[in-house]
């Protein structure tokens, strides 16, 4: 058994476990729940030591046809672009179970459907078929919902309910689109990655378009992409905090990942549609950036930023050149490590005051200084300060997408203006101004959160720091993408 | 002395338009008023009575032609409905019998509601009813027999809901009215297949084609009498109205239920002999459910412990022998029966108020140990034989639904489409909507101060966050996501009313109806 394999089962075993042991033990089931979301950690980071850079195939490749019949196969394996959000996934999930002490009813199936969740997210960047691909994507929303709807805030049923609507629907189109290219495959031709795409390169392209239609629809829910979005603020703002780490952190890079997985098959549609998904990535970025400055419920404005962010991944990969599209990974783990560590901080604050509008908080630095430290670091990463990771994402995207369409970029400058315009104003309104009576009684971070924070910002600010180690592990593999797409729309 | 016929009917009828026109326009009042409208009641029902006997005593004497022409009351095309009655035979025995029995109870009345608040209600109806009662035994033809037997059963109507101040009242008497209205429309399906086969509504016209007519056409002429003779004399399964209906005062009950009107029924079986002999079918079923409605208050009887139910079940065992008899063909003792047993209720309960005081203390009569050995029987005759809640299960709850639906139907589609003047739909109705506008009120609120620029820039980009404020909350968040939950919603729900409307057995009885009458008129 393959190295990715045993990573998948990892959290299997730990539900397994956690069904066979009685469900009374809080802090045993806590224990299990975090030594195997350690343990998948472990190995992810394992996977990051032994991964040979310079070579961008496909690595650790594993195959078991499960279905002879359509020649499906339990195809695993890993490339530049899926390997850090691997690693994002396993630390994201470890964080967001540090975070999740707070919850105190049904512990159980709660690590349950947390430990599902991980293995349905790694399964989805694992798979290299597209069938498998498919299952993990939709294994994914029935924990969520589960969570969501279970531990929520007050509106929990309707944004449960709208969130797996959205998403479901989304997956038709892809399934749809999926379907249309099996269509060109040979005879049990399989559903294999590569296959396929080779396949879908040999459609006419009228169909293509439509295909590409499709899997932008999929996709572009999970991003998500600007009209596609409404499913977002609700989930976001009723989903526990630990949750909602999961949620912006890595379900979010899923819809972007199989984007980027799309625009390699597809390139020739891809540039068909650029000029409008450009368009869309550049109005979604002001437009999540404007509403997420309008927010004065915290959790809110971090899930408008989210929209903001994702359109930048958007930008990158419509640039289909090799700088656009380093960006466009770059910001995914970028966005990943930021708006993890905004909804962690966010969710710790709401468990001290149980308010989420800013308007009640001020003077915070004078309870709480740590907390405000890595918030401040953090909220500074969101805009992109330089010396953060999100700087070193939006500088790839910028230059990527002047390369591509010149000074329509400032548009994008305007959307980074309006970020570190709601940005700066949160760090005033939460930590400076008069002291508030009610908030003079909060408690700093404890020393798990403070784990679960400190590993976060630590990321951010190495990375952006130094970048080379991100840069080099997914370069490989983003030259050979580039390739490919250029040779096949010239 | 044929013309006599005519005062029969006609004294109680100027009675009760005196009695009713002196308690509408305030004449007869107060304990002067109980005594005149008494006395008119009294008197006319007297004179009726002895122009009954005087028309008997006529019709023995031979004097009689057998039927008396007063004139046409409707000429529409080939079908005339003349004004006639019969003056001769069975008909004039039993309304010279009933007159005489409904002077009894005239008599007897005026002190038993002595004082009671509806005293002339009661002797306004007393008359009506018994006016309608000499029409139905008299008249010549079905719509005259109908239009009394209608007002028979109106009658009946008032005098069970006579104290329509209690609930219970009101309910029985209307539940025992919708039972005979079941009788009813066979007497109308009746007519008008004699009229469309025999070409006439005339009694004696009618019998005397009773040879003529196939054996068939008769069959279904005979029936669909039988069945309002049926409800109307509370055979099975018709028979609980009658225990509902003793919820009148005692004369009414006697002339009603004991002696005059429950008669009626087995009256219009005998008066269409001729036809119903050429029935064997008929015939089988006057037997059935004679012997049946015979056991079952038989069985039924043995387990009231209240006179009047006692009675009551009496009553229609003694009717189901008489439906028997008829069934059987033994006409004449079918008669002699129903005039004896008139006789013979009649004083029962009319003294059974008194009976009550008289055999007071006395220890009941336990039922025989053959009964109260097979439980079951004892149970079923308690629960006499759960026809009511059967009824209830069968018919009324189906119809009660169907009206609820178009009823639902009427308020949600109709309502609506015509501009209904009370708009309930733009009002608040839960709670639930009472806080999400409170919320959105208070979030409104916060945001106004919230958000707002200083300088060019700050003004242009309050201005922008506004306008796209307001297209995600529009249209992303309100459009797409919640009302697509909304009308999901609405929808599930529409489909699982359609899918429990479908299983409803209503609804299929409907459909078959609505099939047959489609196939019927292809």
């Amino acid at each position: 058994m393959g190295i990715l394999s045993t990573l998948l089962l990892t959290p299997f075993l730990g539900i397994l476990v956690l069904t066979l042991i009685p469900g009374g033990n809080t802090s045993q089931i806590r224990f299990i729940a975090n030594s195997f979301a350690t343990v998948a950690f472990l190995f992810s980071c394992w996977l990051v030591a032994d991964y040979n850079q310079l070579y961008g195939e496909i690595q650790y490749y594993e195959q078991f046809i499960y279905n002879p019949a359509f020649n499906s196969a339990f195809a695993l394996g890993v490339d530049g672009v899926s390997l850090p959000m691997i690693v994002l996934a396993s630390l994201l999930t470890l964080i967001a179970l540090l975070a999740s002490f707070s919850i105190v009813h049904n512990v159980k199936s709660y690590y349950i459907s947390v430990l599902l969740l991980e293995l349905g997210m790694l399964g989805v960047f694992l798979s290299q078929d597209w069938s498998l691909f498919y299952i993990f994507w939709e294994l994914t929303l029935i924990p969520l919902f589960i969570l969501i709807a279970r531990w929520g805030g007050v509106r929990r049923g309707a944004a449960s309910i709208n969130f797996v609507l959205y998403t479901m629907g989304g997956s038709i189109f892809m399934l749809i689109s999926l379907m249309a290219i099996s269509q060109y495959m040979p005879e049990h031709g399989g559903t294999l990655m590569a296959d396929m795409t080779e396949a879908a390169r040999s459609m006419p392209r009228n169909e293509q378009l439509w295909v590409l239609m499709g899997f932008l629809i999929g996709f572009g829910v999970k991003m998500p992409v600007f009209p596609l979005h409404g499913w977002l603020p609700l989930a976001h703002v009723e989903a526990p905090s630990p949750v909602s780490i999961l949620l912006s952190g890595i379900l979010l890079k899923m819809g972007a990942y199989g984007l980027i997985r799309v625009v390699v098959m597809l390139p020739e549609a891809t540039l068909v549609f650029q000029p409008y998904l450009m368009f869309i990535a550049l109005f979604g970025m002001i437009y999540g950036g404007v509403l997420a400055w309008r927010q004065s419920d915290l959790k809110a404005m971090v899930a408008y930023s989210s929209v903001s962010h994702m359109g930048i991944v958007l930008l990158g990969i419509a640039t289909l050149n090799f700088t656009g599209i380093t960006g466009a990974v770059l910001q995914m783990t970028a966005h990943g490590l930021v708006a993890g560590a905004l909804f962690l901080l966010v969710g710790l604050l709401y468990e001290r005051t149980h308010t989420r509008n800013i308007l009640d908080y001020s003077s915070l630095v004078q309870v709480m200084p740590r907390f405000a430290f890595f918030m401040t670091i953090t909220l500074f990463a969101a805009m992109g300060m330089p010396g953060t990771v999100g700087f070193v994402a939006e500088i790839h995207a910028v230059i990527g997408g002047y390369q591509q369409w010149g000074n329509l970029m400032l548009f994008l400058g305007l959307s980074i203006l309006v970020s570190a315009a709601y940005a700066m104003r949160t760090v005033g309104m939460l930590f400076t101004g008069p002291v508030k009576p009610q908030m003079r009684e909060i408690e700093d971070l404890k020393l798990y959160e403070l784990t679960a924070a400190v590993i976060l910002i630590a990321a951010i600010v190495l990375l952006g720091l130094w970048p080379t180690p991100l840069i080099d592990l997914s370069v490989a593999t983003i030259t050979q993408m580039n390739d490919f797409i250029s040779q096949s729309i010239q | 002395m044929d013309v006599l016929v005519i005062f029969i009917p006609l004294f109680p009828f100027i009675a009760a338009i005196i009695i009713g026109f002196g308690y509408f326009s305030s004449q007869v009042m107060g304990l002067r008023g109980e005594l005149s409208s008494s006395d008119v009641a009294r008197n006319a029902i007297y004179l009726s009575s002895v122009s009954a006997i005087l028309l008997l005593i006529a019709d023995l004497a031979g004097e009689n032609s057998g039927s008396k022409m007063v004139g046409q009351w409707l000429d529409s095309g080939n079908f005339v409905v003349n004004l006639n009655f019969i003056t001769t035979g069975f008909n004039v025995v039993v309304a010279a019998l009933f007159s005489v029995i409904l002077v009894i109870i005239t008599v007897f009345s005026k002190n038993y509601v002595h004082y009671e608040p509806g005293f002339r209600r009661f002797f306004f109806v007393l008359s009506l009813f018994s006016s309608s009662m000499f029409l139905l035994i008299l008249s010549g033809n079905a719509i005259g027999t109908f239009i009394g037997w209608e007002l028979a059963g109106l009658c009946s109507y008032l005098l069970i809901s006579y104290s329509y101040e209690r609930p219970v009242a009101v309910i029985n008497a209307t539940r025992v009215f919708v039972t005979n209205r079941i009788g009813d429309t066979g007497f109308i399906l009746g007519m008008a297949l004699s009229f469309y086969f025999a070409g006439t509504v005339d009694w004696t016209s009618l019998n005397g084609m009773a040879e003529t007519l196939s054996t068939p056409t008769v069959t279904v002429i005979s029936l669909c009498f039988v069945v309002a003779a049926m409800a109307k004399s509370a055979q099975l399964p018709f028979s609980p109205w009658l225990a509902r209906a003793m919820e009148g005062p005692t004369p009414s009950s006697a002339v009603f239920y004991g002696s005059v009107m429950i008669h009626s029924g087995v009256f219009l079986v005998i008066l269409l002999q001729p036809i119903i002999d050429k029935a064997p079918f008929t015939m089988g079923l006057l037997v059935i459910v004679g012997l049946a409605t015979a056991i079952y208050s038989y069985l039924v009887g043995l387990t009231q412990t209240d006179v009047k139910s006692s009675l009551c079940f009496a009553i229609t065992g003694q009717l189901g022998l008489m439906f028997l008899e008829c069934g059987l063909g033994l006409w004449e003792l079918a008669m002699w029966h129903m005039c004896a047993h008139a006789i013979v209720r009649c004083f029962q309960v009319l003294t059974a108020p008194s009976l009550i005081k008289n055999v007071n203390g006395n220890p009941m009569k336990p039922a025989s140990p053959f009964f109260t050995n097979r439980r079951w029987l004892y149970i079923a005759s308690i629960q006499r034989f759960w026809l009511d809640p059967i009824t209830d299960r069968t018919l009324v709850r189906p119809v009660y639904g169907l009206g609820h639906d178009l009823d639902r139907f009427d308020k949600n589609i109709i309502d609506r489409a015509m501009g209904d003047p009370v708009s309930s739909f733009t009002a608040i109705s839960s709670l639930t909507q009472i806080e999400n506008e409170a919320r959105r009120k208070r979030v409104d609120e916060i945001q106004m101060e919230f958000v707002r620029g200083k300088g060019i820039v700050g003004k242009l980009l309050e201005w922008v966050a506004n306008i796209m404020s307001w297209f995600e909350e529009r249209l992303v968040l309100r459009g797409i996501g919640m009302d697509l939950v909304t009308i999901g919603r609405n929808l599930g729900h529409a489909a699982n009313m359609f899918e429990l409307l479908l299983l409803k057995p209503r609804y299929l009885v409907l459909f078959v109806f609505i099939v047959l009458m489609l196939a019927a008129s292809i």
